[in-house]
């Protein structure tokens, strides 16, 4: 594989996060938040003012989509999905992210340590 | 709580669509308030579950770049020094449709940034809302009093002819019958020359007579002026001449008031003064001869003869419209040369005596033109401060958002397009502060009209609108302002360098922003000294001519006219009745004495004529001395407190036939008969019948105001009225009781005596005297008014300043506190600095105020313009206010901790 740029990566973390909750299923903001905050056991969180600038680039790059839906009963959210190009890119850099993450621990041992 | 309203609060401005805007808007605030509502179930309290919402977003500003470079990525790669020149025109630049669509922009977010500050915006309408509603307000009144035509056909070849007397100071006087008709029969210059004067006319409307006041006017006054009757038809030439002269115009307020606006009014008889007259015409709405209403127009019932052989001058002018191709310098050289032809032929009459010609338009208005003019500089001044008061804080306001300006500068955004979002903030301010200024505008209007009327007589005072013009002006102004007070701050806050990003944005307010804001306090502090000193100079004239002693007691006197109707009362019957009436007032219950005069002191034009001693060779024509003449009653001194100084007060005796006697003033006495005590000297008195009339001088009285307060008191010559009866007689009645709970009874008397007659001009005496004054006073009292909300304005201003400034400074007050400085000792630090430019402005203040007070020099009475007390007063007036106004900010910003100032850090 050719090196990675750790640089890119650890700016691409985030995304990867953002777009990874969105797996499956479309989502509004603060779901994500919470369900960020949840599978990491507290140890993410992603507050409002790191979140929504990072999902409206996403936005304008094209990888996800927020529609807003108005349930009865409810007040209207904005929901994100992953457009095609958006799993393209997830798919993409999970298998970064993962050959990354091997590479880390075949040096730094970082798994069991 | 409401989140929405929260982020728009904290979240600076947007330089994004304004739709998306609200949609990010929208999606913040759900996630806060589902932070919010989570944290309330997890059993937080209110307050924790509120800051663990606001944890959300811990820099606003932070967010908002943030969110602006996410939708606008590729302006945002673009370093600053990258960009094309801020002013230079952008290739593919916005379309006129993007214009419009950026000033919608502009102005939608300028009424959201301001309702999002309440405290910025609250004090600048109201500041503005002042300074527009009184400026619009007194240009009502400057238009409809100064600056509208008469409204006469070619009003400017109108002009007014007065005869004048260098020597004697009158520049204006009012003509001589028979130089008159010399006018009429030599100019060339006029198509027409008409006379026309005061007259008084006694009415009866079925039971009840009322004096009505009209004007004496010749036919040819109609043509000079040019208007017709609106109604019927104005006289002719022949009905000026006795015989013919039946007639009567009357005025469209009355014909509405007394007759209903009935068409029938035409040819209904009216008794006028007992002679029976028929109405001819009513005229147009409004018609004034120069300003000088009249409920009727009659003509004079002359014949030639008797103009010829007229003596004195009467009370009337002449009117006249210059002839086709003639100028007014030309028509006043014509009648310059006419009356030293007069002087020539009839030196007697006319020695000394020249003519003044001037535009009608200007004889109205000269004589209110001082005083709106020194109000008009006033509420420029006000309107000014008022400006200057919302520069400052939109200055201090630009420079707390000198960081947002610096960041919209870094996403983009063109210089122009800041300095245009500004004006349009400093536009919507403006619209905001017109219309409460128009509001206000229309108090001041209502509450002048009821404060002037009644006061002062101002010509076409009840002309006085909120019309179109002065809505227009009003807009007009509100732009103006707002692009002047926007313009400065808006350059100054666009130009902010980008290292405000930098610093956090809190230091706020560089030294330039902090020099012009202390630059504007001077401005304002100077603009209000030069008001206050010059009411203080009218409030300080004001109270010496009220302290002026009259010569007599005020106090406790009731006055009345009764005028006679010459073909009823012949010469005896007028002193008979008189005497009679005055016998019957005297026995009133209440009543301490009672007398009468032919014109009470200070209450307007009277008779004066030459004089000289008997003794003496008598003085070359037009040289003799002139003299107040009051015929009074007997009793007449003691009822108005006059002292007697020497010899008798007048009685019965000195009746007709006796011989003619005379009461001198003390004055009169000293200078021109040499002593006080001038019994027993004789002189001439040229007045009564032709060729005058020779007295005795029987007594000697102290001087008294004739004419008013303020003039030299003068020589006045008091005869007995029963040795000079003229049919027109002001009582004076002294009582112990409120003076005009005496009307009632007083009328009774006068209604047994002739059921015809009416009572006129029922007022205390204290009226008369403060009546005098009613011009010094409004226009004291509006300076006033205008100087103290020039103080308000200028005091909120220094308060604003001092506020802003100190809250820029908390940490390092807090610092220096921490480091051992006694709070006392940096309130004295805050005053100290923030009086610098309270007294650059004082100094400035009052070398303007130097130079401008001398413009009220002529409204004046023994107060020097330069008087040091009004001076020194105001400076130290406006000091001590700048410094309470400066002390309250110092003193709250630094009794914060200072663990908490440097906390904020």
């Amino acid at each position: 594989m050719a090196p990675t740029d750790t640089t890119s990566l650890q700016k691409g973390s985030a995304e990867l996060l953002v777009l990874a909750t969105l797996d499956g299923r479309p989502r509004h903001g603060y779901e994500m938040a919470q369900l960020i905050e949840a599978r990491s056991d507290g140890r993410l969180r992603f507050q409002a003012a790191t979140l929504y600038p990072l999902l409206y680039k996403l936005e304008k790059r094209g990888l996800v989509q927020g529609t807003w839906v108005e349930k009865a009963g409810e007040r209207r959210r904005r929901f994100y999905k992953l457009t095609a190009e958006g799993k393209r890119v997830l798919r993409d850099r999970r298998k970064l992210w993962r050959e990354f993450v091997e590479a880390l621990d075949r040096v730094a041992a970082v798994r069991n340590a | 709580m409401d989140w929405r309203a929260h982020v728009r609060r904290h979240l600076p401005t947007l330089d994004i669509d304004a739709a998306r805007e609200t949609d990010v808007i929208e999606e913040l605030a759900l996630q806060l308030e589902a932070a919010y509502e989570r944290a309330l179930v997890g059993g937080a309290t209110e307050a924790e579950a509120r800051a663990s919402a606001e944890a959300e977003v811990p820099d606003w500003n932070d967010l908002a770049v943030a969110v602006v470079r996410a939708e606008r990525p590729v302006a945002a790669r673009v370093l600053p020094a990258l960009r094309p020149r801020a002013d230079a025109p952008a290739a593919g630049g916005p379309s006129d449709g993007r214009l419009l669509a950026d000033l919608a922009q502009d102005l939608r977010f300028a009424v959201r940034a301001f309702l999002r500050a309440p405290r910025f915006t609250v004090p600048a309408v109201v500041a503005l809302a002042l300074g527009i509603g009184a400026t619009a307000a007194i240009f009502g009144v400057v238009r409809a009093v100064l600056l509208t035509p008469l409204p006469y056909a070619e009003p400017e070849r109108v002009v007014g002819i007065w005869e004048s007397h260098a020597a004697r100071n009158r520049p204006r006087n009012v003509v001589a019958a028979a130089n008159f008709l010399a006018w009429t029969e030599r100019s060339r210059s006029f198509s027409a020359i008409g006379l026309v004067g005061p007259a008084r006319a006694t009415m009866v409307f079925g039971e009840e007579p009322q004096e009505v006041a009209g004007l004496a006017a010749s036919s040819a006054v109609f043509p000079a002026l040019g208007v017709q009757a609106a109604l019927g038809r104005v006289y002719t030439a022949e009905e000026d001449l006795r015989g013919n002269d039946a007639v009567m115009v009357i005025s469209h307020e009355f014909w509405q008031s007394r007759f209903g606006g009935r068409a029938d009014v035409l040819g209904t008889p009216i008794v006028s003064n007992g002679v029976p007259r028929q109405i001819i015409g009513v005229m147009p709405p409004g018609f004034t001869v120069a300003g000088e209403k009249g409920d009727f127009l009659a003509p004079y019932g002359w014949t030639v003869e008797q103009l010829r052989a007229a003596p004195g001058r009467g009370s009337s002018y002449a009117v006249a419209r210059l002839a086709d191709g003639v100028s007014f310098a030309q028509a006043e050289d014509e009648m310059r040369a006419i009356a030293s032809d007069l002087e020539r032929e009839f030196p007697q009459r006319n020695a000394g005596w020249s003519v003044a010609l001037v535009p009608l338009h200007e004889q109205m208005v000269e004589g209110v033109r001082p005083a709106l003019v020194v109000l008009a500089l006033a509420v420029a001044a006000v309107l000014l401060i008022a400006c200057v008061n919302v520069a400052n804080l939109l200055l201090a306001r630009s420079t707390v958002r000198e960081r947002e300006m610096a960041m919209r500068t870094a996403l983009g955004a063109r210089r122009g397009r800041l300095v245009r979002q500004m004006l349009a903030e400093s536009l919507v301010l403006a619209a905001a502060g017109a219309t409460a200024g128009l509001a206000l505008a229309w108090a001041i209007h209502r509450g002048l009209l009821v404060f002037v009327a009644g006061r002062v007589p101002v010509p076409r005072l009840d002309q006085i609108a909120m019309d179109v013009p002065v809505l227009g002006f009003t807009a007009a102004l509100a732009v103006a302002t707002g692009v002047t007070f926007g313009f400065i701050p808006a350059l100054l806050a666009s130009r902010t360098p980008i290292s405000a990003l930098r610093d956090g944005g809190r230091h706020g307010g560089g030294p330039r922003a902090r020099r012009a804001l202390a630059t504007l306090v001077a401005i304002e502090v100077a603009l209000s000294l030069v008001l206050l000193t010059g009411a203080g100079l009218l409030i300080t004239s004001f109270v010496r001519l009220q302290n002026i002693d009259p010569g007599f007691r005020a106090e406790g006197l009731l006055t009345a006219r009764v005028s006679l109707p010459g073909v009823r009362y012949d010469e005896a019957a007028t002193t008979a009745f008189y005497a009679d009436l005055i016998e019957r007032v005297s026995a009133l219950p209440g009543v301490e004495s009672a007398a009468g005069v032919t014109f009470l002191p200070l209450a307007g034009p009277g008779m004066a004529t030459s004089f000289y001693r008997l003794d003496r060779p008598a003085p070359a024509d037009g040289e003799a001395p002139t003299t107040h003449v009051r015929p009074v009653t007997p009793g007449f001194f003691r009822t108005m407190g006059i002292a007697l100084n020497a010899g008798r007060d007048l009685t019965p005796a000195d009746r007709d036939g006796a011989p003619v006697v005379a009461v001198v003033s003390e004055t009169l006495a000293r200078r021109h008969l040499g002593t006080i005590d001038a019994v027993g000297h004789r002189l001439h008195v040229n007045i009564g019948r032709p060729g005058g009339m020779d007295v005795q001088v029987v007594g000697v009285v102290s001087d008294v105001a004739i004419a008013s307060l303020d003039a030299d008191h003068g020589f006045t010559v008091y005869l007995p009225h029963a040795q000079l009866p003229i049919n027109l007689l002001t009582l004076v009645i002294r009582t112990a009781m409120e003076p005009t709970a005496l009307t009632p009874s007083v009328a009774t008397a006068l209604r047994q005596l002739d059921p015809l007659l009416p009572l006129a001009d029922v007022r205390t005496m204290d009226e008369v005297v403060g009546r005098t004054l009613s011009r010094q006073e409004v226009v004291a009292v509006l300076l006033a008014a205008f100087s103290a909300l020039a103080l308000v304005l200028a005091s909120l201003g220094v308060y604003g300043v001092m506020a802003y400034s100190v809250a820029q400074r908390t940490q390092e007050f807090g610092v220096r506190i921490a480091l051992g400085a006694t709070p006392r000792s940096v309130v004295s630090m805050v005053l100290a600095q923030g009086l610098r430019p309270v007294v650059a402005g004082v100094v400035v203040g009052l070398g303007a105020a130097v130079a401008l007070t001398r413009f009220l020099e002529s409204q004046l009475y023994e107060t020097p313009v330069l008087d040091p007390w009004t001076f020194g007063g105001t400076a130290a007036l406006l000091t001590v206010v700048s410094l309470a106004a400066s002390y309250v900010p110092a003193r709250r910003g630094t009794r914060i901790a200072p663990v908490q100032a440097l906390r904020s850090e």
